[in-house]
């Protein structure tokens, strides 16, 4: 797990206790037994289809549980449902749907809002503070799909912003992305771990992973290691989650015990 | 003013009312990709008509919108269950729903024409609309409706906007999405029966389409777009009654739809930015841009895509 105070309940900011999902028949996870604690930026990371996002969505009722339960700051997540921010993957929306950027950081406080009310001069005020965090303030009026792949993240990070929580989730947020926002990003994720919050984020690129990520969780539909990152990412590990996709993976391997940069 | 003259205006003007509320709930169904649900409740109206005439043997406009709309949620509930119990998809679903509830209602208002059956005169209205037959008193009935779904969109505007556009975050961030989800369909079905007298159960649909579809070319926000698909449902359903008032035995469906259709028309090709010919513009802008070196790959290259 990764170092770092715990959460004054003394209870891990989250817990997967023996999670198994299916979707229809076909199970994607098994028996995962996985707690994280705050602060730090915290990766899951596996190959396609060993059931990431679904770990992350277990967390956040997105799915039903075929079995076992998950607990956020020692409590259910209906109790807690507004300290948890989040980041789905980005094709998951239209990206041409007619909003502005602004529109869609405002969603962020919606759930503050509740029924009825609209966002106000304080809401207004949050989402353009969130936009100046990920440097897209000048884009604010902007229709959504007039936005390179980078910047649509960064869009849907700073609704995540304006969710001030403490909890995020993020979905593979840097596929996709140029270098310049994912530099951006990474940085808003590391003011987050300063101030005391837990990131938890599906990511597929191994090479980033060990410059990124306090601690990890390797993933095959089972947990295969968890832990901080250094002792979690060694070759032995990664042949065991990326079974039968071994060509890239001497290389990347390799890459990682030398300290995770790029071979 | 005659008395006629005065009925024809209120029937023009509750008409009205119903494109525009029809074409700011439809703005909904389009965003959401669910154009084709109203589609199946539509098509499930007729054996709705027929039957509520059968039942209660009244044919006043309340009975018979009363058992389309019960129709319409049937249909719709089938549509769901279908999806949820088979491995059949959306589209094949909807299709199956729209084309047996269609077919049940047609077989019942031939059965009641074939027999004969007293009363049962200007039930095959509602199969292609027919506002001529309208009384003051539904129009009344069909603003009254109306207004009430647009006053109900307003309301959750905000609800409606997220839950279209993300719904996934909508539901990690505690609201009630599939509840939020039958609360729009059951708005489209409410507007697909108000539309029926108009537009008839074959091209009611149209009526909650083409109109949020035009409009989406002539702005990049929902509430301008709602605004104006209303403004486009208002003209459509206005052209539909001066044509068949003008025309007797002209059915009012078939030219609202094309009168909405024109107006797509139009949207489509001229509209700033999203029409055809502004983007062939920005096509031929982007490309002697590129030729002369002006534009390079940077970051800022969506800006013209």
């Amino acid at each position: 797990m990764p170092s770092g105070i715990s959460t004054p309940t003394l209870a891990h900011t989250v817990e997967w206790h023996d999670v198994t999902v299916a979707y229809g028949r076909r199970p994607v996870l098994w028996n995962i037994e996985l707690s994280v604690s705050a602060p730090g930026i915290f990766g899951i990371i596996g190959p396609n289809g060993a059931g990431k996002s679904t770990l992350l969505k277990a967390a956040l009722g997105l799915v039903p549980l075929a079995g076992g339960s998950v607990r956020l700051f020692g409590r259910p997540l209906a109790a807690v449902r507004d300290r948890i921010g989040y980041v789905p993957q980005r094709e998951t929306v239209d990206w041409d749907f007619p909003v502005s950027v602004m529109d869609v950081v405002l969603m962020g406080t919606y759930a503050r809002l509740g029924w009825f009310r609209r966002p106000g001069p304080e809401e207004h005020e949050s989402a353009r503070a969130a936009l100046e965090r990920v440097g897209l303030a000048d884009l604010a009026d902007r229709q959504i799909g007039r936005l390179s792949g980078g910047q649509q993240q960064r869009v849907f990070l700073a609704r995540a912003l304006a969710q001030a929580a403490d909890l995020y989730f993020l979905d593979e947020p840097m596929a996709g992305v140029d270098v310049r926002s994912q530099e951006r990003i990474f940085r808003v994720l590391d003011e987050l771990r300063r101030d005391g919050r837990l990131v938890i984020v599906v990511h597929h690129d191994l090479r980033t992973a060990a410059e990124w990520f306090d601690g990890v969780a390797l993933v095959d539909m089972r947990l295969v290691a968890a832990g901080p990152t250094e002792a979690v990412l060694t070759p032995e590990n990664l042949r065991r989650t990326y079974a039968g996709r071994l060509d890239v993976l001497d290389e990347i391997g390799a890459a990682v015990e030398r300290g995770g940069r790029t071979p | 003013m005659s008395g006629l003259a005065y009925n024809t205006l209120v029937v023009a003007a509750a008409v009205a009312s119903v494109g525009f509320a029809a074409g700011v709930v439809g703005s909904f169904g389009v965003l959401r990709r669910r154009a084709l649900v109203g589609d199946a409740a539509s098509h499930a109206t007729l054996a709705g008509v027929v039957s509520a005439f059968l039942v209660t043997g009244r044919r006043d406009l309340p009975t018979l919108l009363a058992g389309a709309f019960v129709a319409a949620l049937a249909g719709l509930g089938i549509l769901v269950a279908i999806r949820r119990f088979t491995r059949t998809r959306d589209d094949a679903a909807t299709a199956i729903v729209l084309g047996v509830s269609f077919g049940l209602g047609i077989v019942l208002l031939s059965g009641l024409s074939a027999r004969g059956v007293a009363g049962a005169g200007g039930l095959e209205h509602f199969l292609m609309g027919h506002t001529a037959a309208l009384t003051a008193g539904d129009a009344v009935t069909l603003a009254g409706v109306s207004a009430a779904v647009v006053l109900v969109v307003w309301l959750f505007l905000k609800e409606a906007t997220l839950v279209s556009f993300d719904p996934a975050f909508a539901a990690a961030s505690g609201w009630p999405v599939p509840l939020l989800d039958y609360a729009l369909v059951a708005l489209v079905a409410v507007m697909v029966v108000v539309g029926l007298p108009a537009a008839g159960a074959v091209l009611v649909t149209a009526l909650v389409v083409i109109p949020p579809v035009a409009a989406r070319q002539w702005t990049e926000r929902v509430a301008p777009m709602l605004l104006l698909a209303g403004a486009i449902g208002l003209v459509a359903a206005l052209g539909g009654v001066a044509a068949s008032a003008a025309v007797p035995r002209l059915p009012t469906g078939p030219t609202i739809v094309l009168t909405a259709a024109a107006l797509f028309a139009v949207s489509f090709f001229f509209a700033p930015e999203r029409g055809w010919f502004a983007r062939r513009r920005i096509d031929r802008d982007v490309a002697l841009r590129l030729g002369s070196g002006t534009l390079g790959p940077d970051e800022d290259r969506a800006d013209v895509g």
